[in-house]
């Protein structure tokens, strides 16, 4: 085994570990209070127009009717077109469209590689089968892959350095978020044009790391592209761009979160708990001492101007 | 995009006492005739030499909360301090359970792209000036949290998101910004994250309040301390509101020729109406077409005389969660009391929200809670009342409280009746959940410390303004034909009455506003008067 692979399976073990570890966190904090956001997609029938089911008269005895495709098909416009970024930031979807769309066909390659490799698809790998079908799709992908993520690179590069909108909030993470993807895609693309069996060099290095043997003939370039890929993987969780999964949670648990307080609720039960948390605010009106509850801070009356004092 | 002098965001730290910007009628979103004469509007008054001498003003020359300048340096470490033990609660579960989630979510994952930005009526009726921005407080919230909260390396942080140099000018800036965002979440609408910069507003003033003992004076001191003491945000005790309901009652029989008669503390009655009790003092008309339409679709109805009973004001929800929860739990305690069906929240958006979904989450939903809007549709579609839609032949326009509307998905059932009862009835654009704030939401219809209502007029109601006036441009544009602005919230008819007022606009162009259920009842058969007088508006 090869420095590679302990700096590969180092970055994915990580990113595994933290993007669970934050998932956890946040699945696990307590129940906020409502604050939801119309339209709300699961609204059967009304969330076209952004309607709620707080419209019916005595809401409560009907049965509440959600349109989980409709949220599905919500959520599938707003991954695959950045839909929200359509229609309120047209100038920057040229750059992030391409960007995020590089992304996915990339994940999409190597997801297909492995799965290839477990069902033994790839012709460079084993020359005795009759069709490079698969290893054509691999290339295809990965050149449009890389030369999107190239030019939305670019674009986006350009314009947190140019648009004074973004450059005045823009952190020296920012570029080098883009510099480090772009440098994915440009790599994948010198690799690509380099190379004659870059799929099958691509291929071979995931069965190497996969079966802890050899990479293969992985060229320069080769190494570059898994050394940057481990880096960004290690690297991702610690940034905002864990949003390509807490956007679950703004959208789903906080944005979209309509669900009444019945008793017997699993809601219901949470905020029991949540309401006897011990309060340390240290305003006068609130009165707290560290060990009276939330609830009872907000059962008793105003404290007095003694009560503060004693 | 108009060209400003950009703010940056460590701006905020700059000890230099001079406003970061000054704000500037002639930078704000143009309006059509007669209001687009700059000479002919009410200028933009400046913080005396005397007040800045106490009060800061260093954020943008205006004033809405007042914050007093530190004697020493002693006083202004202490504030420092305050400040940090109070951002350390505000990220903890045990403090701040109730928003800790969206909170997070906010503070880690936001891309900075700005596509929020276009979507802040204040943003740019104020000809975007960089401080109003709604990422610039949200990052400056950030920057505070990953260098005092957040655990890690400061190198990375300070790599992730950059630094800030926490000191008083920076709080007491924050303190005035967080009152310049109506909370209207627009900016939250339009971000293809989730991320949701009207909560950092919430959540800032929420600090400044539960740790500092700082909020504006309208909201805490005389708004919910005064509602849990005396029993109304209005100072109104129980023996004058229902002193001041009688003398409405009775007038309006007098007027209309019928008995118009408020219900009190009626155990057993089927609902409790609680009505925001600014209605009794600005808008009788509102609770008193409320009680002849109850009255006519034979309801069994009743007000509450208890303390807070009457007053559905919530303003906790915009500052402070104990203070709203202390006002919540009143207003479901009475409705128990009286063994009600349900709570009828009355024309009043916050009260809505507050009652309706944040409340109900807090306390469960044993309670129920019924908002205006849909009752009223479903009395004038119950058959029970005849109605003639051309007595309210004249223009209607509906504005959409963003309470009640973006924030909880009551969008057809006004509609319905006004496509019924109004015939000239007209959208604003944008409307529905995309509309825009009245500019007086998050308590600003109530606040008019300093020169905070020119701020109001200029900025936060100037897009509300101008959608109004377009609304009807294909009507006559002189006061000649009466246009009725349907404001069905007691907050958005505050802030458009002051507008309407300030600009002159009931005189130029017969511009009048009002809620929904007077138009329901002046198109109700029974009466032989009109219910909605344009000569005594």
């Amino acid at each position: 085994m090869e420095f590679i692979h302990f700096a590969f399976y180092f970055g994915l073990l990580l990113f595994l570990i933290l993007v669970i570890n934050k998932g956890y966190k946040i699945a696990t904090s307590p129940v906020h209070l409502r604050w939801e956001l119309y339209p709300v997609a699961h609204e059967k029938g009304k969330a076209k127009y952004g309607g709620s089911y707080l419209e019916d008269f005595e809401w409560w005895v009907k049965p509440r009717e959600r349109d989980l495709l409709n949220e599905i098909w919500t959520m599938f416009q707003e991954i695959v077109f950045l839909k929200g970024v359509w229609e309120h930031n047209r100038p920057l979807w040229f750059g992030s469209f391409p960007f995020h769309y590089a992304l996915y066909l990339y994940i999409v390659t190597t997801l297909l590689a492995w799965v290839g490799l477990i069902f033994d698809w790839s012709s460079s790998l084993n020359p005795a089968l009759q069709s490079n079908l698969f290893d054509s799709l691999l290339n295809v992908l990965l050149w449009i892959a890389s030369i999107l993520g190239i030019v939305g690179a670019i674009i986006l590069l350009l314009k947190r350095i140019f648009d004074e909108n973004l450059r005045l909030y823009s952190n020296p993470s920012h570029y080098f978020n883009i510099l480090l993807i772009g440098s994915l895609y440009v790599t994948s693309f010198i690799w690509l044009t380099s190379s004659d069996n870059a799929i099958g060099e691509f291929l071979g290095f995931y069965r190497g790391v996969f079966t802890f043997s050899s990479v293969g003939n992985l060229p320069v370039i080769g190494y570059i592209h898994f050394y940057l890929l481990s880096f960004f993987l290690f690297y991702l969780p610690f940034t905002h761009m864990t949003h390509f999964f807490t956007k679950y949670f703004t959208y789903h648990k906080v944005r979209w979160d309509d669900e009444p307080n019945f008793p017997d609720s699993k809601i219901r039960k949470k905020l029991l708990e949540q309401l006897n948390f011990p309060v340390q605010w240290s305003a006068p009106h609130i009165a707290a001492d560290g060990r009276k509850t939330w609830l009872v801070i907000a059962s008793s009356p105003l404290p007095t101007k003694e009560d503060n004092n004693g | 995009m108009a060209e400003k002098r950009k703010i940056k965001i460590t701006d905020i730290s700059n000890p230099n006492l001079n406003p970061l910007v000054e704000i500037k009628p002639t930078d704000t979103i143009e309006l059509p005739p007669p209001y687009d004469k700059l000479e002919n509007l009410p200028g933009f008054k400046k913080i005396s030499e005397s007040t800045r001498q106490v009060v800061d003003d260093s954020l943008d020359g205006v004033v809405a909360v007042g914050v007093p300048k530190p004697k020493s340096k002693e006083e202004e470490q202490q504030l420092v301090e305050k400040f940090i033990s109070g951002l350390i609660k505000l990220f903890s579960k045990e403090n701040n359970w109730t928003f800790l989630q969206p909170l997070i979510l906010t503070m880690e994952h936001c891309a900075k792209c700005q596509t929020c930005a276009e979507a802040c009526p204040i943003f740019e009726a104020s000809g975007y000036e960089e401080i109003y921005r709604p990422t610039y407080r949200a990052e400056i919230l950030r920057r505070l949290y990953f260098k005092y909260v957040k655990p890690g390396s400061p190198l990375l942080k300070k790599f992730q998101v950059g630094d800030i140099e926490l000191n008083w000018t920076l709080i007491s800036r924050l303190i005035e910004l967080s009152y310049r965002c109506t909370i209207c979440r627009r900016c939250a609408q339009a971000c293809p994250i989730g991320i949701d910069n009207g909560l950092i507003t919430h959540e800032l003033r929420k600090l400044f309040s539960q740790e500092l003992g700082i909020a504006a004076k309208e909201l805490h001191e005389k708004g919910t301390v005064q509602q849990l003491l005396v029993g109304s945000s209005t100072g109104m005790t129980p023996e004058v509101v229902k002193d001041n309901v009688a003398f409405i009652d009775e007038d309006l029989s007098e007027r209309l020729g019928i008995k118009v008669e408020t219900k009190w503390d009626v155990y057993g009655a089927d609902y409790l109406l609680i009505h925001n009790a600014g209605e009794f003092l600005s808008w009788p008309e509102n609770p008193a077409a409320f009680a002849i339409l109850l009255d006519a679709a034979g309801i069994k109805w009743t007000l509450s005389s208890d303390l807070v009973g009457y007053d559905g004001v919530n303003y906790g929800v915009w500052y402070d969660d104990f203070q709203l929860a202390r006002v919540a739990q009143k207003h479901f305690e009475i409705a128990k009391k009286l063994g009600v069906k349900a709570i009828i929240m009355g024309e009043c958006g916050h009260e809505s929200k507050s009652m309706g979904i944040i409340a109900e989450r807090i306390f469960g939903n044993e309670i129920k809670t019924i908002n205006a809007m849909t009752f009223i549709e479903q009395i004038v579609f119950s058959g029970k009342i005849k109605f003639d839609p051309s007595r309210n032949y004249f223009p209607v326009t509906l504005h959409d409280p963003c309470n009640t509307v973006r924030l909880m998905g009551i969008v057809e059932p006004q509609r319905r009746v006004l496509r019924y009862l109004a015939p000239k009835f007209r959208e604003m654009e944008p409307h529905g959940v995309e509309n825009y704030c009245c500019g007086g939401g998050s308590g600003f219809a109530v606040m008019t410390p300093y020169n905070f209502l020119d701020w109001r007029m200029h900025i936060s109601g100037r897009k509300k303004f101008k959608q109004i006036l377009d609304a009807f441009k294909d009507e006559p544009p002189g006061p000649e034909v009466p246009k009725y602005v349907c404001a069905p919230c007691s907050n958005c008819k505050g802030q458009i009455r002051d507008i309407l007022d300030y600009y002159g606009a009931k005189e130029k162009s017969g511009i009048y506003y009002g809620g929904l259920v007077e138009l329901v009842v002046n198109a109700m058969v029974d009466l032989k008067e009109p219910f909605i007088d344009f000569s005594l508006m």
